[in-house]
């Protein structure tokens, strides 16, 4: 047994050093790739930042080679991020390269509004208006309201409720009546740690803005978190009589996981994840959602430019940006990743926009940028436990 | 020249796995401590570890973080030790196939083995589809869940270990003392244990640093709150994006590492003294 340890290690050694190697290796190819893309100049490459979950990365896989067809002379090189490993690492980078007067590397970048708002200060991002990205004009022109033309919103998606219809006959219209329908099904209703996922992260930002006047949701100012007791002694009533007393499932993929095998009957869900899952039969047959009124929050996912890219690159990132807002890009949000489009409805079918009815009602902004993270904290130190 | 050509060659063979050690240990390892004692600003400060120290969530999740590696470590010894006891001193068909088959889950990527283990142990997942969910004990979103799972990933291992240092007990030994009257518990006491101490050390070593700063079963397993470190670090850096305090936790954590790889090393070169 001794001698078998000694080859098992022996083995393993041998493994990770080959390993090791194979990574060296792929790190010097990577430094050549980047180098040839600055020498060749009949194909300019670019690259993609993105983040979020699965369906994100799957809609970049399918547009990429679309674009890529129609432009023989663009290279779009995709970086996707999942959600929650450092996403925040590509504005970091971004901001470091200003500083050091360098190129990124980042040339497309896809992210939040508040990036975009980071960036104004440092003037991160180039703006964008219709004398270089014509398809502007086909935006819903509410989405581009705050973005100070350095963000494009070419897509959306709301958290709506999923529920499972066999066992819901009295569907919530309202947060209060959720939570009455919280309380006289205990252990039926579960929202994912808001820490690790849009979704329960859009119940709570709801359920304490629901306290508050309207406007609240915009404002930035810290003075704004001694308004949110009422909504966290909200949250801590309804603990009790949460999924097991009050257990918030790791990400948005586990409250649906509990959804999906019976656990519970009601969930907030990203609609599009929801409507995925439910084509896919991932999620059962009786799987129906809502939007309540007033809604749980939701919004655009918005495509930047950072400004430090030159010429060539400038022009082949706007070139797919402006490709983005076509109405064919458009159909793949819909079709394949089950989101809003970002453009007018007007220019879609008319099939498409009913099949979208059940989730359509609206969804509320959340703009309080940094104050997020404050949200954040203060769940787990006052809900979690 | 043969010599120098060895001695090249060893170089060689010593410098990727040495120079990826300095690049993706040493440094970021240097770079995390001088970033645990930086504010926003990068201006030097002791906050980050005053916060780590004294914040109450921070302390529940510390004492949690020991609680969860105690129990794990103690209850993988003794079973470890049990089965590896088994395997070295009995000879029956049962036992040749279990010697077979007990490392099996190391060879299963861990992230399947948690979802495997969700679905078995949910509180109506296939055991409580057999046993009726209403006699099922919460297994998932529970410590209990998660020290089951840290048994699965450490079982095999330091069952290894154990096994290779008990076999190198020669069965002379054992007979000669069984041959002059020495009761069973008496040659574990006296002959077994101590020739094996030292190997239940380097497994004790192994099992603590693998459990303290695991992330994946925690994550994926455990409740909201209080979290294991290996959690927590990663909340403060990547939802609060407070680098400083994440950095002054992974520190904390590598220093508690170090008191036990300390305590290891010093056994060690006693041992080397004596003999």
């Amino acid at each position: 047994m001794l001698k078998n340890l000694k080859q098992h290690t022996k083995k393993l050694t041998i493994t990770a050093l080959a390993g090791l190697t194979a990574l060296s290796l792929v790190g010097c190819n990577e430094n050549e790739k980047t180098g040839d893309s600055v020498t060749s100049e009949e194909k300019v490459k670019v690259s993609l930042y993105s983040t979020g979950s699965l369906n994100v990365q799957n809609f970049w896989e399918e547009v990429i080679p679309l674009f890529e067809q129609e432009n023989e002379n663009i290279d779009v090189e995709l970086v996707f991020l999942p959600a929650g490993q450092g996403g925040q690492s590509t504005m970091d980078r971004l901001l470091a390269a200003k500083k050091a007067n360098k190129d990124s590397g980042v040339d497309i970048y896809e992210g939040g509004l508040e990036d975009a708002i980071r960036g104004e200060e440092e003037n991160l991002f180039e703006k964008l208006d219709e004398s270089n990205i014509e398809n502007i004009k086909n935006i819903e022109e509410n989405n581009m309201k705050g973005t100070q033309n350095l963000a494009i919103p070419y897509r959306a998606s709301a958290v709506v409720l999923a529920y499972n219809s066999d066992n819901v006959k009295e569907v919530p219209d309202t947060p209060e009546d959720l939570y009455k329908w919280i309380e006289n099904h205990p252990g039926k209703f579960a929202y994912n740690d808001p820490t690790t996922g849009g979704s329960g992260s859009s119940f709570v930002i709801s359920t304490i803005y629901n306290q508050l006047p309207a406007e609240a949701m915009n404002i930035q100012d810290e003075s704004i978190m001694k308004d949110w007791d009422k909504g966290f002694e909200i949250l801590n009533d309804l603990e009790p009589y949460l999924y097991q007393e009050g257990v918030y499932p790791k990400k948005n993929q586990g409250t649906l996981d509990l959804l999906a095998n019976g656990e519970v009957d009601m969930v907030p869900a990203w609609s599009d994840m929801a409507l995925e899952q439910m084509n896919n039969k991932l999620l059962p047959e009786n799987t129906k959602l809502k939007q309540i009124n007033p809604g749980f929050t939701g919004g655009p996912a918005y495509l930047m430019v950072p400004a430090d890219n030159d010429e060539q690159e400038k022009e082949a990132a706007q070139e797919f940006v402006n490709y983005a807002l076509t109405p064919e890009v458009q159909k793949v949000v819909i079709e394949k990743m089950y989101g809003f489009p970002g453009i007018k409805w007007g220019l879609l079918d008319e099939e498409l926009q009913l099949e979208f009815e059940s989730v359509s009602g609206k969804y509320r902004l959340f703009n309080g940028g940094t104050l997020g993270e404050e949200l954040n904290k203060r769940w787990q130190k006052e809900i979690a436990n | 020249m043969i010599a120098k050509k060895q001695k090249l060659l060893g170089i060689a063979m010593v410098l990727p796995s040495f120079l990826s050690l300095i690049i993706l240990v040493v440094w970021p390892v240097f770079i995390s401590i001088k970033q645990s004692f930086q504010n926003e600003e990068n201006q030097f400060t002791w906050d980050n570890y005053k916060y780590v120290l004294t914040d109450p969530m921070m302390v529940n999740n510390f004492k949690y973080t020991m609680l969860v590696t105690l129990i794990s470590c103690v209850l993988v010894l003794i079973i470890s030790y049990a089965l590896a006891a088994y395997l070295r001193f009995s000879n029956s068909w049962f036992s040749k196939v279990i010697s077979r088959l007990y490392f099996i889950p190391m060879f299963i990527p861990g992230i399947i083995a948690i979802y495997g283990f969700i679905n078995m142990y949910r509180d109506n997942g296939w055991i409580a589809r057999f046993i009726g969910s209403e006699n099922m004990p919460s297994f998932v979103y529970d410590i209990k869940g998660l020290v089951l799972m840290n048994l699965w990933f450490n079982i095999p291992f330091t069952t290894m270990l154990l096994l290779s240092a008990l076999s190198a007990i020669p069965g002379s030994v054992i007979e000669s003392a069984r041959d002059v009257g020495a009761k069973k518990l008496t040659i574990f006491f006296k002959f077994i244990l101590p020739l094996s101490y030292n190997t239940l050390l380097v497994a004790l070593t192994f099992a603590f640093m693998g459990i303290v700063g695991s992330f994946t079963a925690p994550y994926l397993i455990d409740k909201n709150a209080p979290q294991m470190l290996g959690v927590s670090m990663q909340q403060h850096f990547s939802v609060y994006h407070e680098l400083g305090q994440s950095s002054s936790i992974a520190v904390i954590l590598f220093l508690m590492c170090a008191v036990v790889g300390f305590i290891y090393i010093k056994n060690m070169m006693k041992n080397e003294s004596h003999s």
